[in-house]
């Protein structure tokens, strides 16, 4: 491949880059009129309380107010993985509507906001993502009453106790098909 | 002693008739619930093809048919503990020539109890997400627990006072019955000659099994109620559950081991052994059981009413007046009050008056699972409408499967092993002073004379 070969090619591909990032932008200006813009903090703690803010505004800079934001969190729990609704918020007259979360889990949080926009037709989305840290797992609530002795052991205990009865009872259908092996004096009381 | 002798090979020649004759109505019986089970298995098919969405089960009414079934069925388990466990341990003589019966009545229905669960999940392959994610703190978990020792306990206090009647069918049946038979017996009687030594092993193994069962059939059942109790719904919020239950569960026992004996006792013409006293008895116990059972409904409902706490309004109306009353007030009045006039009345104390009682009670108590299960989530949890459930073909094909099945496999038991327990029976017929009653003696000859062989 000769240089003017090489600087073609360069043109085109810029030249088509351009025009890929240009109807991009514009597929996106042509989509919704209103801008989302979410900040949260890079790293939270699990089980603390936290905002998930989202402020959205009109093409000229103005607070879109009175739009419902969905928010959801995608995440994988006893095998089952999905997207779970954690609320919703109504943007304010600045434009912000901000839900209080507290992390369940410490882990990766991908959250995605739902919202329609006034004279919108199509559903728009904005994605925002953070880091809760700890080993908190706050599903497992504790026991309002606990008393000492009466859990899980307990039920082991007696499920184990009424198996090992059931097998001494097969141990003694052991001893009875022992009892009966030739060699020993026969009794016809079973032979009627 | 000729006649004692004479007497107890008459008892061995009954015990012995289903599996040396087969006729052709038992085919014919065979082949229709097979048909039934195949017709089931086909609705389960589209089931599984389709989710759960071709039963009548939506989000808010999510137990239906199949959970009511399954409560029905671990009911009626509860014959074989009554008869033969209480009994057993109250020292009941009476009992002998029907705890065979009930005995295999509670390991089939706790057969298809079961299965009636996996039916309700919809995804049979998630089966084993219960023990891999199943929490201790659930009472899911611990029904699984306690219906899997009940049927493994249930299983072994069957076989165990079978083993001297296998013996006897090992020795008579030898050379004459096909070989499969002849090694099922050989292996199931497990070396038994009635030596003393195997004697007073056999005592020891039944005397701890209808000790240990009892606490295991109530622990079923009370698990079983508080799969509801535990839950947050209004209907179902009772400490009396787990009572409740048990008493209805042994009440249904009773009246489908009065059902069974009587076909069982026409079938194969055990009218020397099961007699009218055994139907009359029972019929006594059944009416005592329907007597608890009022005094129960009485106390749950009374109380709830007086309190008339939120969505109590809604319950008791949908039970007593609107949607449910007709079910509700056949459970009351056929299902607890009619079993008692008829237990009462001399002229209903009889073989006949004793059946109808008994049928009476099983649809009764069916259909008291069924308003429990439906009615309890029926009431609003917030402000909607009331769902409403309606089974479709498809959940009534199964519960017609289910059925066939429990009746198949008693069938089938019949036919493999001795339905008397005849030693039982011999010991005590020994142990009378006087011989019992005599209706007519057994003819097993001309069991069915229209078949051929087995």
């Amino acid at each position: 491949m000769n240089l003017t070969t090489r600087r073609a090619t360069r043109a085109a591909i810029g030249f088509l880059g351009a025009w890929a990032m240009a109807a991009a932008l514009a597929v996106s200006a042509f989509a919704s009129h209103v801008t989302p813009t979410t900040t949260v903090p890079d790293t939270v703690t699990a089980g603390e309380e936290m905002s998930i803010p989202v402020i959205l505004r009109a093409a000229d800079g103005a607070a879109v107010a009175g739009t419902t934001v969905t928010f959801y969190l995608h995440a994988s729990f006893a095998g089952v993985t999905g997207e779970a609704e954690i609320g919703r918020a109504v943007t304010d007259d600045t434009g912000l509507a901000a839900l209080t979360y507290k992390p369940r889990l410490a882990g990766h949080h991908e959250i995605r906001m739902e919202y329609l926009a006034p004279g919108d037709d199509e559903i728009q989305v904005a994605t925002t993502a953070f880091e809760a840290t700890g080993d908190v797992q706050l599903y497992r609530t504790e026991p309002s009453v606990s008393v000492p002795g009466l859990d899980v052991g307990l039920l082991m205990a007696v499920v184990s106790t009424v198996w090992m009865i059931l097998f001494g009872v097969a141990l003694l259908l052991v001893a009875i098909a022992r009892a009966g092996k030739p060699g020993d004096a026969l009794s016809l009381e079973s032979r009627g | 002693m000729a006649a004692l002798s004479e007497w107890q090979r008459r008892l061995e020649e009954t015990a012995l008739a289903p599996v040396r004759r087969t006729g052709l109505r038992y085919w014919a019986l065979v082949a229709f619930l097979l048909a039934v089970i195949g017709w089931g298995a086909y609705a389960y098919f589209i089931q599984l093809r389709d989710g759960l969405v071709v039963t009548g089960m939506r989000d808010r009414i999510s137990w239906g048919l199949y959970i009511a079934t399954f409560v029905f069925f671990i009911g009626i388990s509860h014959a074989g503990t009554l008869i033969s466990a209480i009994l057993r341990v109250s020292g009941a003589r009476w009992r002998t020539p029907v705890t065979r019966m009930a005995e295999f009545i509670t390991v089939v229905a706790l057969v298809c109890g079961a299965s009636f669960v996996i039916i309700d999940m919809g995804r049979p392959d998630r089966l084993l997400f219960v023990f891999v994610y199943g929490r201790w703190q659930s009472p899911i978990i611990w029904d699984v627990l306690a219906i899997t020792t009940y049927l493994t306990a249930s299983i072994t206090y069957l076989f165990v006072p079978m083993i001297p009647d296998l013996a006897m069918f090992r020795d008579r049946l030898a050379g004459r019955t096909s070989r499969w038979r002849g090694w099922l017996y050989r292996v199931v009687a497990i070396g038994w000659q009635g030596k003393p030594s195997q004697r007073r092993l056999l005592a020891s193994a039944i005397g701890v099994l209808m000790i240990l069962i009892i606490p295991i059939a109530v622990s079923v059942h009370t698990v079983v109620s508080w799969v509801f109790a535990m839950t947050l719904r209004v209907p179902w919020n009772s400490a009396l559950f787990g009572a409740f239950f048990v008493a209805g569960a042994i009440f249904s026992g009773i009246a489908i081991l009065i059902i069974v004996m009587a076909i069982l006792r026409r079938v194969y013409h055990l009218g020397e052994y099961v007699t009218e006293k055994h139907f009359v008895y029972l019929g006594y116990l059944m009416a005592a059981f329907a007597a608890i059972m009022i005094y129960a409904n009485i106390s749950e409902l009374l109380t709830h009413g007086y309190k008339l706490e939120e969505g109590v309004e809604f319950h008791f109306r949908q039970l007593f007046l609107a949607e449910f009353a007709p079910l509700f007030w056949f459970y009351l009045l056929g299902g607890l009050v009619a079993p008692i006039v008829i237990a009462l009345l001399p002229a209903t104390r009889n073989v006949r008056g004793m059946v109808v009682a008994a049928i009476l009670v099983t649809f009764a108590m069916w259909i008291e699972r069924f308003v429990i299960v439906v009615t309890g989530l029926r009431v609003p949890l917030m402000p909607y409408e009331p769902a409403d459930y309606f089974p479709t073909w498809i959940e009534w094909s199964l519960l017609a499967a289910g059925l066939a099945l429990f009746a198949l496999l008693i069938t089938i038991f019949s036919k493999v092993f001795p339905i008397i327990a005849v030693w039982e029976v011999a010991e005590e017929h020994e142990s009378m002073p006087v011989v019992p009653e005599t209706v007519e003696p057994a003819a097993p000859e001309i069991l069915e004379p229209s078949g051929g062989t087995s």
